[in-house]
C-alpha cells in the first residue's frame, strides 16, 4: 500500500518536472498568461468605449429620436457581431482584413475580442440606462440640467452600478474567451499548455495547470468587484 | 407671469388638453383639481415643457417656452421648479448633493455656496440634521421636503407642485403641505394639482377645475367651493367634500 502511494506520488513529481522543470517549459505558461491578460486588458478597454458610446447613442435615439442614423449604425454593428461566432470573426480580422498587412498578431487580437466584446457591453449600458426610472431623468431636466448633463450626473452614475454585475460577468467571459487565439497561431496562455501537451505528450499536468490558471484569475477578478459593489451598495442600505 | 394661449395636447389620437386659455399672475397660487385623467397633471408639465405641446404657446416672461429650444428651456427650467408625484431624489446622492448638484453643475454657485444655502434649505425645511443621510433612509414626507429643497436651491420664480402628497401615507401628508404653505406665505409664485381639497381652501389664491383637458370652471377658493356652478363640479365636489 504504502509503496503504491509513494510510486504515484513519485510519478506526479516526475510529470510535473517533466511538464515544467525541463527546458523551462513553465515559461509557456507564464507567458501565455501574460498574452492572455495583454489581450483582456486592451480588448476589456477598447469594449468598454465602444459599448459605452453604442449605449449612448441607442439610448439617446430611444428618449429622444435624435441619432437615426447613427442608431441604424449601430443596430447593424449589434446584428453582425452578435450574430456570428467569435473565433470566425478573429479568423476574418486576421486573414481577410488584415490578410495583406504586415502587423503584430496581438494587435488584431485585441481588436477583434474588444469589437466583439463592444457588442455585448453596449447592450448591457443600454439596459442599464434604460433601467433607470425616467422620474429621474424629468427631475434632472427639471432643476434645468441639459440632456448631456442629466445624462453624466444623474443618469449614468445609478446605471453603472445596476449593470456592474454584468459587466464583470462580460469581462469573466471575455478572458475565457481569448482561449481562441491559438487559431491565429497567438502563444495565449491555452496555446502554451497545449505547446506543453504537444512536446512532453502528457496531457494532464499542462491542461489542468492551465484550467487552474483561469480559474484563479476569474475567482479574483470576482473577488474584486465583490468588494466594488459592496462600496457601492452603500446608500442602498436602510 | 405665465401666458397660456390655445395649448393643444394629444398622446397618439387622443387629445388630453383642449385649447387651454390661461394666464398666471406673480405671486398666485393656483390651485388644480379635477379628476383623475382630466388632464391637470399634462397641462402642469407643459408649463415647464415635461411634455411638448401639441400646439399653442406658452408665454413665459416674453418668452415662448412651448417653441423654445432645448438651451432656451434649459434656462428657463431654473427659473421653474418641480415637484413630482414620486420625489424623484437621486437616490446614490445624500441629500446635500441632492441639493446642490443642479446649481454647483450649472455654475450658478461654488460648492461652498451651494452647501451653505444647502445648510441654510434644510432648516427651512426642518431637516437640518439629514444632510449627509441617503434618500433611502428617508420617510416618504421628509423626502418630498428634500425634493421641494432640492427645488429651491435653484431660487426658482415659480413652483410647480405634482400631486406632491399623493404618493404619501396620510400621516405624512400635512408636513408637506404645512412646508408648501410656508412656500406661500413668503410669497413664491405657485401652481398646484392636487386632491387636498383643505389646502385649496386655505392656501390657494384660484382654483381651477379640470375635466376631459379643459378648465371648466375657476374662482376664488371661497366661492368656488361654496357656490359652484358647473355641473361637472358640483358632482366632484360632492364625491371628495
Amino acid at each position: 500500500m504504502v509503496n503504491k502511494e509513494g510510486a504515484f506520488l513519485d510519478s506526479l513529481i516526475e510529470s510535473f518536472k517533466q511538464n515544467f522543470i525541463e527546458h523551462d517549459r513553465w515559461k509557456y505558461l507564464t507567458n501565455g498568461l501574460i498574452t492572455t491578460l495583454e489581450i483582456t486588458l486592451f480588448a476589456v478597454l477598447i469594449g468598454f468605449v465602444l459599448g459605452f458610446l453604442v449605449a449612448i447613442i441607442r439610448s439617446t435615439h430611444d428618449k429622444t429620436g435624435r441619432l437615426k442614423i447613427a442608431n441604424i449604425i449601430c443596430k447593424i454593428y449589434l446584428t453582425v457581431i452578435r450574430g456570428t461566432p467569435m473565433v470566425v470573426q478573429l479568423l476574418i480580422t486576421y486573414f481577410v482584413i488584415f490578410g495583406s498587412v504586415n502587423i503584430d498578431k496581438i494587435l488584431v487580437a485585441i481588436m477583434a475580442f474588444g469589437i466583439n466584446s463592444g457588442a455585448y457591453v453596449a447592450e448591457i449600458f443600454r439596459s442599464g440606462i434604460m433601467s433607470v426610472d425616467n422620474g429621474q431623468f424629468e427631475a434632472g431636466r427639471s432643476l434645468g440640467l441639459s440632456y448631456r448633463q442629466t445624462m453624466l450626473s444623474v443618469i449614468l452614475p445609478q446605471a453603472f452600478k445596476t449593470v456592474l454585475p454584468a459587466l464583470a460577468n462580460e469581462c469573466i467571459v471575455l478572458l475565457k474567451e481569448t482561449s481562441v487565439a491559438g487559431y491565429i497561431a497567438i502563444a495565449d496562455l491555452t496555446k502554451g499548455g497545449d505547446t506543453i501537451r504537444s512536446q512532453t505528450y502528457s496531457a494532464f499536468m499542462p491542461l489542468i495547470a492551465v484550467a487552474l490558471i483561469y480559474l484563479v484569475m476569474v475567482m479574483i477578478l470576482s473577488n474584486l468587484v465583490g468588494r466594488l459593489e459592496r462600496r457601492l451598495a452603500k446608500n442602498d442600505r436602510h | 407671469m405665465i401666458d397660456i394661449k390655445d395649448l393643444c395636447k394629444d398622446f397618439g389620437e387622443v387629445r388630453v388638453l383642449k385649447n387651454i386659455n390661461e394666464t398666471i399672475e406673480k405671486g398666485e397660487k393656483v390651485v388644480i383639481i379635477g379628476p383623475s385623467g382630466s388632464g391637470k397633471s399634462t397641462f402642469l408639465r407643459c408649463l415647464n415643457r415635461m411634455e411638448t405641446p401639441t400646439s399653442g404657446d406658452i408665454i413665459f416672461d416674453g418668452q415662448n417656452i412651448a417653441k423654445a429650444s432645448e438651451k432656451e428651456l434649459n434656462k428657463v427650467r431654473q427659473r421653474m421648479g418641480m415637484v413630482f408625484q414620486h420625489f424623484n431624489l437621486f437616490p446614490n446622492l445624500t441629500i446635500k448633493k441632492n441639493i446642490t448638484l443642479a446649481p454647483v453643475k450649472l455654475g450658478l454657485m461654488t460648492k461652498e455656496q451651494a452647501d451653505e444655502r444647502a445648510e441654510e434649505l434644510l432648516k427651512i425645511v426642518g431637516l437640518p440634521d439629514k444632510e449627509d443621510e441617503y434618500p433611502a433612509r428617508l420617510s416618504g414626507g421628509q423626502k418630498q421636503r428634500i425634493a421641494i429643497a432640492r427645488a429651491l436651491a435653484m431660487n426658482p420664480e415659480v413652483m410647480l407642485f405634482d400631486e406632491p402628497t399623493s404618493a404619501l401615507d396620510p400621516e405624512m401628508v400635512g408636513e408637506v403641505l404645512e412646508l408648501m404653505k410656508k412656500l406661500a406665505d413668503d410669497g413664491m409664485t405657485m401652481v398646484v394639482v392636487t386632491h387636498e381639497m383643505g389646502f385649496a381652501k386655505e392656501v390657494a389664491s384660484r382654483v381651477l377645475f379640470m375635466a376631459d383637458g379643459a378648465i371648466l370652471e375657476q374662482n376664488e377658493p371661497r366661492e368656488f367651493f361654496e357656490n359652484p356652478q358647473n355641473q361637472r363640479l358640483k358632482d366632484f365636489l360632492s364625491k371628495v367634500l
